[in-house]
């Protein structure tokens, strides 16, 4: 497969161009662009679609569509059960439990939270939202923390 | 895909998840490098995006800006409360372990590591769990509370104050 993208992207590049997403959403359509919430709705959506958020499954479909290009121009989806330093630590049986407790603290936070890196993180601290600021410092410094903790706990391996 | 409203949010979905997985933010070991303080580059993309969304929604709501699919410019403006500590610590803890959040989260599944949809099964879970145990405490405190009595009287500010 020919490699289009290159390796990674620069952050001066992805930065600015994602800071200009979230103001195409906010400037055509006055909604506030943030994935967490997207994920209840595409449930939702399943189970009875007069009750989900339509725009929010759309929104959803397109972040998975916009990522599969990409992988395509970098050569392709590479099927793998690793998961990076974290799969070597931990054996898979262990791993995937891991891996759902750790996403359900996280969808639980970010409902909580009302807000996620992106709805919080980006979205909310451009709109000056004084809630945002506030959850970004938090869970940014909670997330360093929780890191380095990780790292002298396993001796530096993750 | 009629609704104009469906059809921005997706195109604005693909721009978005492109940029994620081009810039490797899908990567587990770019965000874990970024929270081990090791690279800046994430950091760094964050401020930039700030950097450039800020002003400009700044400007189009001093100019009140009309939407062209949902009336006039009405940003986010939520006071701080206790929930948003309490939910970012959660959140944080999650973020750290698995070394991705949830927009990063669908990218890395896409891509390929197959893993990715265990983290967001459990996203999911985490999200109706919490608007469940809402709906309970909302309905018990329903229960719980006397109607409200107003104390604030004293409190009314006159006219010209």
């Amino acid at each position: 497969m020919v490699q289009v993208l290159p390796e990674r992207l620069p952050w001066f590049v992805a930065g600015p161009l994602i800071g200009l997403l979230s103001v195409a959403l906010y400037a055509i359509a006055n909604r506030h662009m943030g994935v967490s919430s997207s994920y209840k709705h595409v449930v939702t959506f399943v189970r009875d679609r007069s009750q989900a958020k339509q725009w929010r499954v759309w929104w959803f479909g397109g972040l998975v569509v916009g990522s599969l290009v990409a992988a395509f121009l970098r050569g392709g989806p590479s099927p793998t059960l690793g998961y990076g330093a974290l799969g070597l630590v931990l054996p898979v049986v262990v791993l995937i439990p891991t891996l759902f407790v750790a996403g359900l603290l996280m969808g639980y936070g970010a409902r909580w939270a009302g807000g996620c890196t992106s709805g919080h993180g980006i979205t909310g601290t451009s709109a000056r939202s004084p809630a945002s600021f506030v959850a970004v410092g938090t869970f940014m410094a909670t997330a360093v923390g929780v890191t380095l903790l990780l790292h002298a706990l396993t001796g530096g391996l993750l | 895909m009629k609704n104009p409203l469906n059809r921005v949010s997706f195109l604005i979905g693909v721009a978005f998840g492109f940029l994620i997985f081009a810039a490797r933010l899908s990567d587990y070991e770019v965000i874990h490098n970024m929270l081990l303080l090791r690279e800046p580059d994430v950091f760094l993309l964050m401020a930039s995006a700030i950097g450039v969304a800020m002003p400009l929604l700044w400007i189009l709501q001093r100019r009140r800006w009309q939407t062209p699919l949902g009336g006039e410019l009405d940003l986010a403006h939520d006071k701080v409360k206790r929930k948003h500590v309490f939910g970012a610590i959660l959140f944080g803890t999650g973020w750290a372990v698995t070394g991705t959040c949830p927009g990063p989260a669908i990218a890395m599944t896409v891509g390929g590591n197959v893993l990715g949809i265990f983290v967001m099964a459990g996203l999911t879970t985490g999200l109706f769990l919490r608007d469940a145990i809402a709906a309970r405490s909302s309905v018990r405190a329903a229960i719980d509370q006397p109607a409200p009595i107003e104390l604030d009287a004293g409190n009314v500010a006159f006219a010209g104050d």
